[in-house]
């Protein structure tokens, strides 16, 4: 009987052992849980990354999942509230600056990511671009994408309009109003073909160079006062004004967004504002588009009486790490974004990303890219978009400005004054 | 010193007629069992209301981020001061209410209004109430996307306002127009409630005991006087359940807003409380204002519903 009640103890015992042995070696695996924003042809080739670099440290396991684009920002600050955060995401700069100054990111571990030091990797990009996530003499992020505007234009649409895409394509804002008059077409106010409009969300990355052309400012250099020149700002309130349907009625943020029409190519939107990116876009909507060879990119456009030659803003998405993660977790996944960001070139070629290196700015692929001039020309004459912790409502102030011009029939100077107040107010918040 | 007598108001709920001290009876038992069977109702409501409910009381006494990991700073009452110097947050409180007046008194008329109808239907009273009721189950997601394709420039809206009123080409607006965009938000929530309270007030007319119809008609009430001399006081606490759920619901309305500002509708229109209160916690992060802003809100719906209750109590009709 005792022999007995010892083999089952034993057994138990062993069973125990093996259990708490199998348990062990599963926690011993890391998995690092990356968000990011939808993108298909980014997915592509980043899941094939993620499975080679699982094959080559098989003690990891990648999660990767995907949110749209507009969601993004939301559902990051949601899970960083409730110290949920994921191990390594990506969001635009404006709004992932709030995440370096309040501490919930991890400095870079430039061993891991592949460098030999952090000047290192100072040298390995262009000079400015790591600025917006530096902070207090440290490097917070890697960027995944660094994106410029540039003007799409439909030589189909021109044509059919009577124009030479060649030649008569808008250098300035005053041409771009006639040429859009020349290409609409309206059922009485109901504009059925645009020539062009604006991207209305993103009021910094196109709206805020338009005012500085104009010798405007957002914030002032010493990042006290806002809204610089009133001159600059009622001029460009004024075009907006003209813009909207309650002047020449050539768009509004109501009609659906330019860019995604520009793809259909159905003969209903002359030209749009996008990135090096959406030439891959149309690539995968629309490849007898693309093939044509109807399309084109020029500059973005300046004003007549412009005193500075600003193109559009140029922004980031920063691959960075959560602080709250254990030191394992994060620096196997700095590890792992060095890994995804050797591959720059196909980033370029296969998304149409442009990771900002020196190596790739003066490599043949960046050359072959169509259109890479344009847009490479732009970014030098651009600056980096306006990042703070207030960012995002700052924007909401300016585009509540142009609304009220364009849609409710403030007079500009109203809509500055009142702009004026709120982004001041802003600004001085604690 | 003689043994005081035990006060029967010490056992007031616990002793049974008899006044036998420790003997509870059959009725208490079942009492028990009660409170054990709503016991994890409780548990869930007060973890999942009111625990929420004092968490923002007292998070909007601070001025706290959202993303700080800094110690939040007790500010006493400067978050309500601030709102209520604000002008943007009396905007909010200005568009709450217009939103609020519009949507639901046409909402509570146009219920009533088809619930009579459909229930005076001899045929197709199913296939009615389904109808009517359909847009409910929609997420109000959905709902929003389909309005805002249907309120576009080029959408089925203008193409029917214009063929009806013979003015090809006009542009209404719909989501361009300060006053257009907060007539189409109260549009859209009406088209999707509208059945659900319908079908309360479906309820309420059923519940009617025939007879007190049939009485007046031998009476020789016609329809119009029937109505409202003996249905319409019946249906009374129906009525104010529907007037209060509906109230607060518009009260509470978010997502029409937020999605057709996401479409491109200017924000400040229909910048209601709700709206307000998530770019404060989500877009600037915050929280502590936030909170403040819906513990007024908050507020606002205890007021209203505190009214309706008591200008409900007179004239009670039973039956």
């Amino acid at each position: 009987m005792g022999d007995y009640i010892m083999k089952r103890l034993c057994i138990l015992l062993a069973c125990a052992f093996f259990l708490t042995v199998a348990v062990n070696a599963a926690e011993s695996k890391t998995e690092i849980l990356y968000w990011t924003h939808e993108d298909p042809n980014r997915t592509e080739i980043e899941n094939r990354y993620i499975e080679e670099f699982e094959k080559a440290n098989p003690e990891v396991t990648i999660k990767r999942v995907t949110s749209p684009s507009k969601k993004m920002a939301e559902r990051v600050l949601t899970a960083f509230a409730a110290n949920q955060g994921p191990d390594m995401f990506n969001l635009q700069i404006e709004d992932e600056f709030a995440y370096i100054v309040n501490s919930r990111l991890a400095p870079i571990d430039y061993k891991a990511a592949g460098y030999p030091s952090v000047k290192a990797i100072y040298d390995a990009y262009l000079p400015k671009v790591l600025d917006p996530v530096t902070y207090e003499r440290k490097l917070y992020g890697l960027p995944l994408e660094l994106t410029n505007w540039c003007l799409y234009i439909n030589d189909r649409v021109f044509k059919d309009a009577g124009l030479n895409p060649d030649k008569d394509y808008p250098k300035t804002w005053e041409e771009m109003v006639a040429v859009s008059e020349k290409i609409a077409i309206r059922d009485g106010e109901i504009i059925k073909r645009r020539g062009f409009d604006f991207r209305y969300p993103y009021y910094l990355v196109s709206m805020i160079p338009m005012v500085e052309q104009l010798g405007g400012k957002l914030i002032s250099d010493d990042g006290k006062t806002a809204i610089i020149n009133d001159k600059a700002w009622i001029q460009f309130l004024e075009f907006m004004q003209a813009w909207g349907p309650n002047g020449k009625n050539l768009g509004s943020p109501t009609y659906t967004n330019a860019r995604k029409l520009f793809n259909k190519d159905n003969n209903d939107m002359g030209m749009c504002l996008s990135g090096l990116y959406q030439a891959g876009r149309i690539r995968k909507d629309n490849p007898e588009f693309y093939n044509s060879g109807e399309w084109r990119v020029v500059p973005f456009p300046k004003f007549a009486n412009a005193v500075k030659n600003s193109a559009s803003a140029y922004y980031g998405h920063y691959f960075v790490v959560n602080a709250q993660k254990p030191k394992k977790n994060q620096e196997m996944t700095w590890k792992f974004i060095g890994y995804m960001l050797s591959h720059a070139e196909a980033y370029l070629s296969k998304v149409g990303l442009i990771q900002p290196t020196v190596k790739l700015m003066g490599s043949q692929t960046f050359k072959d890219m169509p259109y890479s001039s344009v847009f490479k020309g732009d970014m030098e004459r651009g600056l980096i978009v306006y990042y703070a912790g207030n960012s995002a409502k700052i924007q909401q102030h300016i585009r509540e400005a142009v609304e009220s011009v364009m849609l409710a029939g403030s007079s500009p100077e109203k809509a500055l004054k009142n702009l004026r107040r709120k982004a001041q107010e802003t600004l001085d918040e604690k | 010193m003689g043994r005081r007598p035990i006060p029967v108001f010490f056992f007031k709920g616990v002793l049974p007629v008899t006044g036998r001290i420790f003997s509870p009876g059959i009725e208490h038992k079942k009492a028990r069992w009660g409170w054990v069977f709503i016991l994890p109702s409780l548990v869930f409501f007060a973890l999942f209301n009111f625990y929420p409910i004092f968490n923002a009381l007292y998070t909007s006494l601070f001025r706290k981020k959202l993303l700080s990991l800094k110690p939040p700073k007790f500010i006493g009452f400067d978050n309500y001061i601030y709102l209520f110097n604000s002008p943007d947050f009396w905007n909010s409180i200005r568009a709450t209410v217009v939103f609020t007046i519009g949507t639901f008194i046409p909402m509570l008329i146009f219920s009533l209004i088809l619930a009579n109808f459909i229930i005076s239907r001899k045929r197709f009273q199913k296939f009615f109430q389904m109808a009517y009721y359909s847009p409910a189950v929609l997420s109000s997601v959905v709902v929003a996307a389909i309005w805002l394709l249907i309120f576009d420039p080029r959408g089925l809206s203008n193409q029917l306002i214009n063929f009806i009123l013979n003015t090809p080409g006009i542009d209404h607006k719909w989501l361009a127009n300060s006053a257009m965009v907060q007539i189409s938000t109260i549009l859209v929530y009406f088209w999707k409630y509208v059945g659900y309270f319908t079908i309360i007030f479906l309820v309420g007319l059923a519940s009617i005991p025939k007879s007190i119809h049939e009485a007046a008609k031998i009476d020789g009430v016609n329809a119009w006087s029937g109505f409202w001399y003996v249905t319409f006081p019946l249906l009374k606490p129906t009525t104010i359940l529907v007037s209060i759920m509906s109230m607060l619901q518009c009260l509470k309305t978010f997502s029409t807003q937020y999605l057709f500002t996401q479409g491109g509708a200017p924000t400040e229109p229909i910048n209601v409380i709700t709206l307000n209160l998530y770019h404060t916690a989500i877009r600037d992060h915050r929280i502590g204002l936030a909170s403040a802003m819906s513990i007024i809100l908050f507020c606002i719906m205890l007021f209203f519903t505190w009214l309706q209750f008591k200008g409900s109590r007179s004239d009670e009709v039973s039956y």
